[in-house]
């Protein structure tokens, strides 16, 4: 295994009493029963040391890994879930354990609700029989339970069941105390897990999904105590579900998908409650997995394989294990975006697979019968690990981990395929990506920083040179800071001193370029000859080094009338303006047009 | 004339700010901490959960330092804010939950993480180490938790463990001295290296 392992290994040497469990992944859940944000392990403890009596069964909460509460339990479970049913403050769990016909709730750890699934119809020979019984002398009773074992025995009551294992002895007695007790087949919850009713993050309410040994599959809302969905696996009789997995919110969509003893997978849905055959192997199923994300069904089997199927029933994968696996297990990883299938073999070995590949693994010294996964105490994803003789180990997930597959899985991948038992040729095993689209990638991860850089540089530049364009056609005669990208920019300000009717008009030429010498220009004076007379109106410039400023000046006489030696009348403020252009030699355009007020002349005396 | 010099280093280092790093696990009792450094008329009643990292600020009269405290959040999602403050501190606080035997695993994991981040395994900054909630029943000694710990590996910088209850108070004033001790030292030799530098420079 490269680099640091992913799994911290909590130590419980320390812990006086050793923590002791012997479970199933089903009988274990992780519930906030106290409301201190402090997540305790809750476990089904069940106990087959005594062979006289029979096995009992003992809700153990622990804190951490400390035991802290006990409690009974009226016979062996089935499941046990933790669940909300409401939405008011503070939220309490409430926990539901699934006991043979009978889901018990838990609300702060004491009993408060038991909820029965609905008898089936009981056979009529069964009713005769039974009305029958307690009237007629005991030598006609072996005639009566000869018929009665004409039905099917998983049809007949449980009564009915236990009076024909007892001996002749037993039976009058038997017979007699339970006369008055109802004939009815009850079927036996055989499994059970949670489903939201809606789609939310902070703890939403759920109901409980429970597959019964008869095949019907039931959707109890826990707050009413209501069934709201009930559906049938499929018609076969002799098709007893074991395993069940659940995906989606019943408010939305669902599917519930339900694998029995003899190897067949079902699939129910919201919209049918009848179930569809997915795939039938023909060997038992160790575990069953509704996967989220990509919706595909994972299943382990006895004889040591992992498969992949889609919801059609198409063969997606299957990877060969090295022993018996005994847990199968979902690890969704939200914080990575990651949904990991943990697998416990026979012998200690833990294997992680991200769909067929092997991400992680490791070793304890003996069998994982259960596994739980998720917050625990005050830390998030923890992993919780019960093996053959009880022990607890419990691991917990580094904040930096990391799952890669392996570097050989991809090789040995080619090399397996030889290996296959079942054909599927309509798998190609083609290379997840090519060497290029790889060097590409890391490439790209690599420079992913000058890349954005060069870009938004590229981006400034283009809007830059836009911007200048679009000032350029707006400013390209009225500006005092020339423009024109083939010439250095030039600044032109004016200055007027006199008081008339002589002037004298100072310009100031400054090239604002730091390295281009500003040559060719050409200044124009034009002015109104009825109201002022320039005597040069046309000058050439010498070239203007960048921050030298060129000062040039020009007369410029007012008009005035000969006869009273005043400004023309038509002169007004607004038409006193000498227009001042500065051109390149030989160009028409001007790189700065200017208007220069003229102050208001004295008349001359 | 150096005992001079060296007593003017020392007054003109008092008047300096001191820059504090809390770091921990959630629920370690961090804010809970410097919630109680804090003036009578600042301090809250209820201490909710840090979302990301406060930065507080409070003034130890009996050393005379000001000091500004960056509270990180210690939830799992949060942890990788801490590195982002490893330049500007100048010491650490490090509290961890000592009745929390479970996670003692992950406390010295993220303490490694810390300790050989690029900006802090060149530097000399101490570290102090409170094993707060030393009030629960199951809580560890300090002796046991640095030995789970293994801080005597920690060679390069300075630290200490006491045991503290952020509720009552006790063990806090303890440790803090020996912290602003530390980093008035730290700073020293921070300062007489540059000028080292500088004088070989030259």
């Amino acid at each position: 295994m490269a680099g640091a392992p992913n799994w911290l290994h909590v130590d419980t040497a320390e812990e006086a009493p050793p923590p002791h469990l012997t479970t199933l992944t089903s009988c274990m859940a992780l519930s906030d029963v106290q409301c201190d944000g402090y997540v305790r392990l809750l476990a089904a403890d069940i106990s087959l040391d005594n062979a006289a009596e029979e096995p009992t069964a003992t809700l153990k909460v622990f804190r951490g890994l400390k035991l802290k509460h006990e409690q009974p339990l009226p016979g062996i479970p089935a499941a046990i879930e933790s669940l909300y049913i409401d939405e008011t403050e503070p939220k309490t769990p409430v926990i539901a354990v699934a006991i043979a016909e009978s889901v018990l709730f838990y609300r702060h750890l004491k009993p408060y609700f038991k909820y029965t699934i609905p008898a089936q119809d009981s056979e009529d020979l069964e009713l005769e029989v039974w009305r029958k019984l307690p009237v007629v002398k005991p030598s006609a009773h072996p005639a009566l339970l000869d018929s009665l074992k004409t039905i099917d025995h998983s049809k007949l009551s449980r009564k009915s069941q236990r009076l024909l294992q007892m001996g002749e002895q037993e039976r009058e007695h038997f017979i007699a105390t339970h006369k008055d007790s109802p004939v009815g087949r009850v079927g036996n919850i055989v499994a059970m897990c949670c489903i939201k009713r809606i789609s939310s993050d902070a703890n939403p309410p759920s109901h409980l999904v429970l597959a019964t040994d008869t095949g019907h599959i039931m959707i109890l809302e826990p707050q009413g105590f209501n069934l709201v969905y009930q559906g049938k696996a499929c018609d076969d009789e002799t098709a007893v579900p074991s395993l069940i997995s659940v995906q989606g919110t019943f408010e939305t969509d669902f599917c519930i998908v339900v694998a029995t003893r003899n190897g067949g997978v079902y699939l129910l849905r919201k919209s049918q409650s009848e179930g569809q055959e997915i795939f039938k192997l023909g060997i038992p199923l160790t575990g069953l997995l509704l996967l989220p994300i990509d919706q595909t069904i994972i299943a382990s089997t006895m004889d040591n394989r992992y498969l992949c199927y889609s919801k059609r029933g198409k063969l997606l994968y299957q990877v060969p294990m090295s022993d018996l696996p005994v847990c199968l297990l979902p690890l969704p990883l939200t914080h990575l975006g990651l949904t990991l299938v943990a697998i416990a073999l026979r012998g200690g070995v833990v294997k992680f697979y991200l769909q067929r590949y092997l991400v992680d693994e490791f070793v304890l010294e003996e069998t994982v019968d259960a596994m739980l996964y998720g917050r625990m105490g005050m830390e998030d994803h923890v992993l919780t690990l019960v093996t053959q003789s009880g022990g607890i180990v419990v691991k917990i997930l580094r904040r930096v981990s990391r799952f890669e597959p392996k570097a050989g899985d991809l090789a040995n991948k080619r090399a397996l395929g030889d290996n296959k038992s079942i054909v599927d040729a309509s798998i190609l095993d083609k290379p997840k990506k090519s060497s290029i689209f790889v060097e590409q990638a890391a490439r790209e991860k690599q420079q992913a920083k000058s890349t954005y850089g060069s870009f938004q540089v590229e981006l400034w530049r283009l809007r830059h040179t836009a911007a200048r364009a679009t000032i350029d056609a707006i400013n390209s005669s009225e500006s005092t800071i020339s423009g024109d990208l083939t010439h250095a920019p030039v600044k032109l300000s004016a200055e007027v001193c006199g008081s008339g009717p002589a002037f004298r008009l100072y310009l100031t030429v400054q090239n604002l370029s730091t390295f281009k010498m500003a040559s060719n220009l050409v200044v124009l004076l034009h002015a109104d000859r009825r109201h002022y007379t320039i005597p040069q109106t046309l000058a050439r410039l010498p070239s203007v080094l960048p921050g030298v400023p060129l000062r040039v000046d020009f007369e410029v006489v007012a008009v005035l009338d000969p006869m009273d030696k005043l400004p023309p009348a038509s002169l007004t403020p607004d038409n006193s303006l000498i227009r001042v252009m500065l051109m390149k030699a030989g160009q028409a355009k001007p790189l700065i047009a200017a208007a220069i007020s003229m102050p208001q002349s004295e008349a001359a005396f | 004339m150096g005992m001079l010099h060296n007593l003017a280093d020392l007054i003109k280092i008092k008047k300096d700010k001191m820059t504090i790093l809390v770091l921990g696990l959630n629920n370690s009792g961090k804010s809970s901490i410097i919630n109680h450094f804090k003036k009578s008329s600042e301090q809250t009643s209820i201490v909710v959960p840090t979302v990301g990292f406060m930065v507080e600020q409070f003034y130890i009269g009996m050393s005379g330092v000001s000091i500004k405290a960056i509270d990180m959040s210690g939830a799992t999602r949060y942890r990788n804010l801490w590195e982002h403050q490893f330049k500007n501190c100048h010491g650490i606080i490090y509290v961890i939950d000592s009745s929390d035997r479970m996670r003692f695993v992950v406390v010295k994991d993220e303490l490694d993480l810390v300790l050989q981040h690029p900006d802090l395994c060149n530097r000399i900054v101490p570290i102090l180490f409170y094993g707060n909630k030393m009030d629960m029943e199951d809580s560890l000694s300090s002796v046991k938790i640095a030995a789970a710990l293994r801080l005597e590996n920690i060679k390069d910088k300075p630290w200490h463990i006491c045991s503290s209850s952020a509720i009552s108070g006790e063990g806090l004033g303890e440790g803090v001295q020996w912290l602003i001790q530390q980093m008035r030292f730290a700073m020293l030799n921070n300062k007489n290296a540059a000028k080292s530098r500088s004088k070989h420079s030259k």
